[in-house]
């Protein structure tokens, strides 16, 4: 029984994602048609893209809850500079916009020594309020609506660029995180930074990088979503953040750091996008789809903590919770 | 370790700790204290509508509202929950709620029935943070998404109207020349602090944020102390959305956002340790008082709402980076 549990759980991103799969096709007609899950990879795409940087991020220790304003700024400064310089480097910019906002936030996490979860809080205000400001809080055209044609096309029946991208990029991320030191290193940051600093890992640089990364990719996604829609907007990506750590939660990288896999993302992604698609087909109002998200979100950390072994070594506590200090006095 | 080395170790550590704290009181205290004065005194010269009676009313009515869910949210920082970001949900409840029942069952037992209801969100949150363990940021952030959803769905995403004058009347009127409002702000404060710096529950509350292992070997029962912390802030957060919608006549599933980060940003700018452990409910008011100023003299100025936001996140990143930093010296 308990090997069978394990063994569930091990492979729960299939189970779960061939379920959701098996459901959708039951209720939703014409759903396993290569249009309808073409459309589906599409709008995983951009979820996808966010949770490549933060399944790195979390298997580090850390978290970035900023990704959705990043996702809108970066989209924005895209479209904003497409007439001063042109699409392409202004979609450069973007991206680079993207790294710029994830280097401040690992600059901050790195040098202030303070919590991630608080600090891209705080920053993800600071990034959505950027975005408004220069927006003025309306939305902003780009110049070629045929570029956007372009990147929505289907491709072989079922890819589009960005679709493609992802799937390309999340296979490299698992290459990288399996088979090279540097990946390895990451999930030794992860399940015990002070133990990686002593055998001579460069533990904050790893998280430094991490968080560069993060943001370049939630950048990327809003670059993207931005030339698909020829539009930016300071309110894009303001829902992703739940979907984004659900997606990356139920491909079974642990919140707490040291644990993950980037082809479970690509399972969870997959899940959260064809979840997202059904409800859609089905015009469920947005609402009822938060709560379906939210509740996934819950259910799926609360098997995690019921199925994974309980006891940790002491002094192995995961990065977020770990941050106690010591000195707490009870002098207060 | 004998008796008398542990109380010269105890010695030392505790000598250590007060001269820590010392610091740590004296630089968030006065300068906390220095902050307000500097802001009212550039708000008298800048603005001559900044120091009238009327304004300072409106600031103090505008303040009470998110103030009841600053005092919330302090027991959850002080906890070591780091924040709980259901708020704008279990606001959005609470005001729903109050308004949404009035018809049907009076407006005194509607807004009972709010707050209760909306205490429920904060069980949730606490059973999932204090007894299954998972990240607080998450849990609320799921359940946050999932009660605004259920909030929705049952409006059906409309805006909800009062019915009752009478209640409005009074939620909007003075007792003494001080609007009720207030009067109930000040009550709840004053509960709030007596209930963390004079009750057991406060000393638990500080024990568990403090060092949660210790905590629990001096049979401090940690899992109900960080629930309840939980529990109390949405309690809070009910009562304050209640009077929301009291006040304003109308509910809409979106009229908390935004509140949970002017609580934290209030809690953090008054120096309560993010970590837990330290802090207390006039610390975070203080808080309050300066951010509320400081938004009131930018309005007065003609600062558009987006820089509004980068000043606060702006102030969050500050004050979370001086709280590390002077944990650091505490230690040292």
């Amino acid at each position: 029984m308990m090997r069978l549990l394990v063994l569930a759980s091990q492979y729960r991103v299939l189970i779960i994602l061939g379920l959701t799969l098996v459901v959708s096709a039951l209720v939703v007609p014409g759903y396993l048609a290569p249009s309808t899950l073409g459309l589906g990879l599409d709008r995983a795409a951009t979820i996808g893209l966010i949770a490549i940087g933060l399944t790195l991020l979390l298997i580090a220790g850390q978290i970035d809850l900023s990704g959705g304003a990043v996702f809108a700024l970066a989209g924005i400064v895209s479209v904003i500079l497409q007439r001063e310089i042109g699409i392409l480097p202004a979609a450069l910019v973007g991206i680079l916009v993207g790294a710029v906002a994830g280097a401040i936030n690992g600059a901050l996490v790195v040098g202030l020594k303070v919590n991630s979860l608080v600090l891209t809080l705080a920053t993800m205000l600071i990034f959505r309020s950027l975005a408004h400001w220069v927006t003025n809080s309306q939305p902003v055209t780009g110049t070629d609506i045929m570029l956007s044609l372009a990147l929505a096309k289907i491709y072989l029946e079922i890819f589009t660029i960005r679709s493609a991208l992802f799937i390309v990029l999340i296979v490299l991320l698992h290459v990288w995180l399996t088979r090279t030191i540097p990946g390895r290193n990451v999930f030794a940051v992860g399940s015990n930074p002070a133990a990686a600093k002593e055998s001579g890992i460069a533990s904050d640089r790893i998280v430094f990088l991490g968080f560069v990364f993060a943001g370049t990719l939630a950048g990327l996604a809003g670059v993207l979503q931005s030339l698909v829609t020829n539009t930016g907007s300071p309110v894009f990506g303001s829902e992703l953040t739940v979907a984004v750590i659900a997606a990356v939660v139920v491909g079974g990288t642990r919140l707490e750091g040291g644990r993950g896999s980037a082809l479970g993302t690509l399972g969870g992604v997959l899940t959260i996008g064809s979840l997202t698609i059904a409800m859609e087909f089905q015009s469920i109002p947005a609402y009822v789809q938060q709560v379906v998200s939210g509740l996934i979100l819950i259910l799926l950390v609360v098997l995690d903590r019921a199925v994974t072994t309980k006891g940790r070594a002491p002094g192995t506590r995961p990065a977020l919770v770990r941050d106690k200090p010591i000195t707490q006095g009870g002098n207060v | 370790m004998t008796d008398a080395a542990m109380e010269i170790s105890g010695v030392n550590r505790n000598d250590r700790f007060t001269r820590g704290s010392r610091l740590v009181d004296l630089l968030s205290k006065a300068g906390l204290v220095l902050a307000i004065l500097a802001v009212i005194l550039y708000g008298s010269f800048a603005s001559p509508a900044f120091f009238t009676a009327g304004n300072m009313l409106n600031v103090l009515t505008s303040m009470s509202i998110v103030g009841i869910v600053v005092v919330g949210m302090t027991f959850v920082l002080v906890v070591g929950g780091l924040a709980d970001l259901s708020v704008p949900a279990t606001i959005a409840c609470g005001a729903i709620l109050s308004l949404g029942l009035q018809p049907l069952i009076g407006p005194v037992p509607a807004f009972v029935l709010a707050v209760a209801l909306a205490g429920l969100i904060g069980l949730l949150n606490g059973v999932l943070v204090g007894y299954v363990g998972i990240n607080p940021i998450i849990a609320t952030l799921g359940v946050g998404t999932i009660g605004l959803g259920i909030v929705q769905a049952a409006v059906g995403g409309v805006i909800v109207y009062g019915s009752n004058t009478a209640s409005a009347e009074f939620a909007k009127g003075r007792l003494l020349g001080i609007p009720v409002v207030v009067l109930i702000f000040l009550a709840v404060a004053l509960i709030g602090h007596f209930a963390l710096s004079r009750s057991f529950w406060g000393r638990w509350t500080l024990a568990t944020g403090g060092n949660y292992s210790a905590a629990e070997a001096s049979a401090v029962p940690v899992k109900a102390v960080k629930a309840g912390a939980f529990v109390i802030t949405a309690l809070a957060s009910g009562i304050s959305g209640g009077l929301l919608g009291l006040t304003l006549q109308s509910a809409r599933p979106l009229i908390g956002s935004g509140y949970e980060f002017s609580a934290i940003t209030a809690v953090v700018v008054g120096g309560v340790s993010i970590i837990g452990g330290f802090g207390s409910v006039p610390r975070a008011i203080a808080g309050l008082v300066f951010v509320q100023l400081l938004t009131n003299v930018m309005v007065l100025q003609g600062v558009r709402t987006p820089i509004q936001g980068f000043v606060l996140g702006t102030l969050i990143v500050g004050a979370v980076g001086m709280d590390a930093a002077l944990r650091k010296r505490g230690v040292a």
